[in-house]
């Protein structure tokens, strides 16, 4: 059902092997940074399960606590950097140049590099597991002394390796991401007419422009500590501990950003669509993106309130003040579905979920920047159930729902309804039950990155609810799969637009051509496609 | 302009939301069943269960925490039940192919909620301010120096004679080795002002003490300090709270709050005693059949031993460790209780235990610094 | 969707400008220009994570005898950049190869301006005088270091060395790159592949260059000269 006269869509996951190992087409490329970050997925969740299994009941039943330390630095290490990140720049890869009406990105090769760093770097990390002294150990955060030599060997230095390529991937795309946007959006489309994806793009190239590159001089010095006699983090001769933590933190802070604004950038495409209403309050949204980006650079410290070495009241007074632009998005987005008329296909469930649950992550959060709270529940199990609402309840509900929006576009079949739906109620119930717990047990004091603890603590139950709940989660993604493989061969064939859509990627066929479009319809406003649908064509 | 034919709504939401609703029900349910009584339920969303914190400065973090929780559920409430509100409000009938008004926003509106969401964390920073003057407060007049050794992975703590700090050299009047026990942990008077000080020999830890609402983190190569005064006698459990290696779960400590009185005489008691002659290794020879047990990595690389019953016998115990990481072995029987516990061995030295006669059964051991640490004794 | 199919073909062929969208964007700086100057930015927040650490470090340094001093008292010798002879006799070049790494900047800029105006053999000389002075400070780099660890500055000498090597160490490593990047564009314009519309790599290269330049002035300042006002009791 292709509606471009000249070529008929090209089935995109055909392509040979070849194809695919040297392309550099911006949607192949999408589709492997997806590809390659679910995989990543799947094995950080596996790691979780182990970590969940060990901590169910007091005692070490299934691994020692060495082994249980690299599970939980990688279980995190390819959470953050190989799965969430990197999915996020794979929909912005495919999604942005046709958002635009671009006809690819604007550095094409370095587009094609950004990706293979990623399974190397990837591998490389994992690597870790099979020399000797196990995998990287020290958490994601790889504090100095901990991850100096003296405590742990190779694993930590090929997870610095590996995360240095993969930094590099991320630098080097947010610069193709940058001058894509600024220098190749079709003509009428100006930077308040552009799909509110890009701009989360936009503003998360930012940071990852500015804020990577302090993260891969934090693993420089590391590095050097560790293998040349350098003493940056070595207390006993110059050195300080400290240092490292705020120069990690620097990028980790804004990092967290990264993972969330092109989240929040989906969600804000998908909610419009399915209430049929413009997203409400465009602009502000816009400038509550720049604000959150700006001021995301100036709470790092928050990190660190326990140390001693932080100017408190600054660190605590930026952390509240970054509340402020995130609560007027979530107002917009609750404006938006006012009064609309909701469809509830799969997309908005898990976009209406990603609303449900983020907002408790942002509360939960507003705790940790009261400081003397801070000083209760950092390093606990709150702050677990904190990164996991809005890490996993946010970005991952949100990523979900952007696979179910775009599949059709990608492969140009539907995913099914049914399957869909199964997947988001046993995914919405298993990870509530695994981490509203965690609340509960931060508050009873127990501690992070334990790999046990008494039963005296009364810690038991809770910890059995919150591992029943993470099966419960990755039982959930078999329907998933199942229905990709499914879909993939039997799939409803989508056509060009089947949501009624509003931005451009909807005016060109599903998959579309490789040169992306044969006509543009005129861009008079952010819902161009809409706009052509209904006749309009009066400025917005 | 037709609209893409699109499968049928509102009945997908409502089904959801049933769902969710059956399973809230079961999950109350469940905890009604465990015996999670509703009071249990609300105090479980405050720090320690809901208890009143121990401390002064606990009790001020206490009410900031009650503060935001009141503003953060207020807030929850609302805005999760407008969603909900909207979400179940506005499902589109399944034949109604219309527009709903295209409202692209609303200036006062989007001034209001931005105002108030500023106003309220403006509100909520000098509040946690304020509070935190409380806290972190230097004592006039500490009554206690004590010295928090943490290593990895155990607790020591050091009773000074005054402040430690850069250029200071306090003297040590008693090393308080053993983190837990009724013979051990960091005592304390209750309603005396106390100056804590925290050092490390090798990576960062963190002292917490969760019915205090704190925690500092022990950074290696930097003095952090604080004060505070326990409120009320008793026993308060401690741990780690930086990750610092494999047995990071493992480092606990115990805070024994005694009055006043019971303090010093205590105090008295143990510079007396670690002024007298150090009593010789238990050591010697060995009384009936020697059991060879040792330790390692802190762990006993002997988790299962062997003893024939109803004969005292003697354990030759070495501890494998470095020095300054000290091990005992402390025997219970199948009721928990407590029928033997050897001395405190340093690193790279041994001792025979002599253990006094045991019926057959098999008898749990732990060691009392690192209760991970745990084997068995098979008597027979 | 076949209507729709309809309506969006008619709306497009109503339209009688097509819709053309170009691969280098609508005037204004290069594609390319652009991404280097974006990539310049991230290489100066690299340099700033580096130059956080050396002020914290510098700031809290205690020297061997107790005092607070920077840098060490048994290094200073050697940090003395307008000393062209070390206290053992060897050479100390910093400031010659400060001086030739700016005059290649210069020589770089005087090589785009030449293509600029299509002067290709002015753009060619110019590039490959850049080359060679840049390989020049890389050698006389490579001998000051072997000198300074001669005299007993190594990387494990005290965070004085720790942060000393690194810094340098990265800036040497981003000349190199400079150098191969001068080189595959010499190349390239010995192909004839520049002119004065087209040039897009020779600006970037040059951008590229500059940069590498200024992070060099800075370093040196902030490590060689800013210790001698220190010492003189200015700060």
């Amino acid at each position: 059902m292709a509606t471009t006269t000249l070529n008929p869509a090209a089935p995109a996951v055909r392509s040979g092997l070849y194809e695919w190992l040297t392309t550099t087409d911006h949607k192949k490329i999408g589709i492997m940074y997806l590809i390659n970050s679910i995989l990543f997925f799947v094995m950080g969740g596996i790691l979780a399960l182990i970590v969940r299994a060990e901590l169910a009941q007091p005692g070490m039943q299934f691994v020692s606590e060495s082994f249980y330390n690299q599970a939980f630095t990688m279980h995190a290490s390819f959470m953050l950097f190989l799965f969430v990140i990197p999915i996020l720049a794979g929909f912005g890869n495919y999604v942005v140049p046709l958002q635009i009406g671009a006809p690819d990105m604007a550095f094409p090769r370095i587009n094609a590099l950004s990706f293979w760093l990623l399974p190397l770097g990837g591998a490389l990390m994992a690597s870790g597991f099979f020399v000797s002294g196990g995998a990287a150990a020290s958490g994601w955060t790889e504090y100095p002394p901990l991850s100096g030599a003296q405590f742990n060997g190779t694993g930590t230095d090929l997870w610095i390796m590996g995360l240095t390529l993969i930094g590099t991937s991320s630098i080097l795309g947010s610069i193709n991401f940058l001058v894509t946007i600024f220098k190749m959006r079709a003509p009428g489309m100006t930077l308040f007419r552009m799909p509110i994806l890009v701009w989360t793009v936009l503003v998360t190239s930012v940071l990852v422009l500015m804020a990577t590159p302090v993260l891969t001089s934090a693993l420089v010095m590391l590095f050097i500590d560790r293998n040349y006699g350098g003493h940056f983090f070595d207390p006993a001769n110059g050195g300080s501990a400290v240092l490292y933590q705020n120069v990690f933190w620097f990028y980790s802070h804004p990092a967290v950003y990264i993972m969330i604004l092109p989240a929040m950038g989906i969600v804000s495409e998908i909610l419009p669509v399915f209430s049929r209403k413009p997203l409400f309050g465009y602009k502000a949204f816009v400038f509550a993106t720049v604000g959150i980006g700006a001021l995301g650079f100036s709470v790092w410290a928050h990190h660190m309130f326990t140390t001693g070495s932080v100017f408190l009241p600054f660190f605590s007074l930026m952390t509240f003040l970054i509340a402020v632009p995130t609560g007027v998005k979530m107002f917009n987005w609750i404006a938006t579905l006012w009064r609309g008329k909701l469809s509830f296909d799969t997309p908005l469930l898990y976009a209406t979920g990603f609303l449900t649950m983020f907002l408790i992550g942002g509360i939960n959060g507003a705790f940790s920047a009261a400081v003397p709270v801070d000083f209760a529940i950092h390093d606990t199990y709150w702050v677990v159930a904190h990164i996991h609402y809005v890490l996993f309840g946010g970005s991952v509900f949100a990523i979900f729902g952007g696979i179910y929006y775009w599949f059709p576009k990608m492969t140009g079949r539907m995913l099914g309804e049914g399957l869909g739906k199964i997947q988001f109620v046993i995914m919405f119930i298993g990870f509530n039950l695994t981490f509203f717990p965690m609340h509960q047990l931060g508050l009873a004091g127990m501690p992070r990155r334990i790999a046990d603890y008494a039963s005296s603590t009364g810690w038991s139950e809770l910890n059995l609810a919150a591992t029943i709940g993470g099966f419960v989660i990755a039982f959930s993604l078999l329907p998933f799969f199942w229905n990709v493989l499914v879909s993939l061969r039997n799939g409803k064939i989508a056509g060009d637009d089947p949501w009624g859509a509003n931005t451009l990627e909807w005016a060109t066929s599903s998959p579309p051509p490789p040169y992306n479009f044969d006509h543009l319809p005129e861009i008079r406003s952010e819902r161009p496609v809409f706009d052509a649908r209904h006749g309009r064509t009066s400025a917005h | 302009m037709s609209m893409p034919t699109r499968p049928r709504t509102g009945s997908g939401a409502l089904l959801a939301g049933l769902i969710i609703l059956a399973v809230a029900a079961i999950t109350i349910g469940v905890l009604l069943a465990a015996g999670i009584t509703p009071q249990r339920a609300w105090d479980s969303f405050f720090p320690v269960g809901g208890a009143t914190p121990v401390t002064d400065r606990g009790r001020a973090t206490r009410e900031l925490y009650n503060i935001v929780f009141l503003i953060g559920a207020t807030i929850f409430v609302i805005v999760e039940g407008l969603i909900v509100f909207t979400v179940f409000r506005y499902r589109r009938r399944a034949d109604d192919d219309t527009l709903p008004p295209q409202t692209h926003g609303n200036n006062l509106v989007e001034v209001i909620w931005t105002a108030i969401p500023t106003a309220i964390v403006l509100f909520l920073f000098v509040m946690s301010w304020q509070t935190l003057n409380t806290v972190d407060a230097k004592a006039a007049n500490p009554n206690v120096y004590v010295r928090a050794v943490a290593a990895r992975f155990q607790w020591k703590f050091d009773y000074l004679d005054g402040p430690d700090g850069v250029g200071l050299s306090p003297k040590v009047l008693f090393s308080q080795v053993l983190p837990v026990g009724e013979d051990g942990g960091l005592v304390l008077p209750v309603g005396e002002p106390v100056h804590i000080s925290l050092t490390s020999p090798d990576v960062i830890h963190a002292f917490y003490v969760p019915k205090f609402l704190f925690k500092r983190d022990v950074v290696p190569g930097k003095l952090n300090t604080f004060d505070f005064t326990v409120e009320e006698p008793g026993t308060f459990r401690g741990q780690c709270a930086e990750l610092c290696g494999p047995y990071h779960g493992s480092m606990v400590f115990e805070v024994h709050a005694k009055p006043k009185a019971e303090f010093e005489a205590w105090l008295a008691a143990a510079i007396a005693k670690a002024n007298a002659t150090p009593a010789p290794q238990p050591s010697g020879d060995a009384a009936g059949p020697v059991v060879e047990a040792a330790a390692q990595n802190v762990a006993f690389t002997t988790p299962a031993l062997a003893a024939p019953a109803d004969k005292p016998f003697t354990i030759h115990f070495k501890n494998n460790d470095p020095a300054g990481v000290f091990h005992n072995i402390a025997i219970k029987d199948a009721s928990g209780a407590e029928v033997f516990k050897g001395d405190l061995v340093d690193g790279g030295k041994d001792a025979n235990y002599s253990v006094p006669a045991l019926k057959a059964g098999t008898y749990p051991f732990n060691c009392t610094v690192h209760p991970n640490m745990t084997g068995t004794l098979t008597v027979q | 969707m076949t209507a729709d199919a309809t309506s969006l073909t008619t709306q497009a062929e109503t339209q009688t400008e097509a819709h053309a969208v170009e691969a280098h964007g609508s005037g204004g700086i290069g594609n390319p220009v652009l991404g280097m100057l974006l990539f310049i930015a991230s290489e100066v927040m690299f340099f700033a994570g580096l130059f956080a650490a050396y002020f914290t470090i510098r700031a809290n340094f205690i020297d061997i005898d107790g005092v607070r001093r920077w840098p060490p008292l048994a290094y200073d010798a050697l940090l003395q950049p307008f000393r062209l002879f070390t206290d053992s006799g060897q050479l100390n070049l910093i400031v010659p190869a400060t001086i030739i790494l700016i005059l290649s900047s210069v020589t770089c800029q005087l090589g785009v301006n030449a293509i600029k105006r299509g002067d290709r053999t002015g753009f060619l000389r110019n590039f490959a005088v850049t080359l060679v002075l840049g390989g020049t400070f890389l050698l006389m780099q490579a001998y000051d270091y072997s000198v300074l660890i001669n005299e007993g500055l190594t990387m494990g000498a005290t965070t004085f060395g720790t942060t000393y090597f690194t810094m340098t160490g990265f800036h040497g490593a981003h000349v190199f790159g400079g150098v191969l990047m001068l080189g595959v564009v010499a190349y390239r314009g010995m192909a004839g592949q520049f002119s004065a519309k087209h040039h897009d790599m020779v600006e970037a290269t040059s951008l590229y260059w500059h940069f590498v330049d200024i992070v060099w002035i800075v370093l040196f300042s902030v490590i060689y000269l800013l210790p001698l006002l220190s010492r003189k009791g200015a700060l």
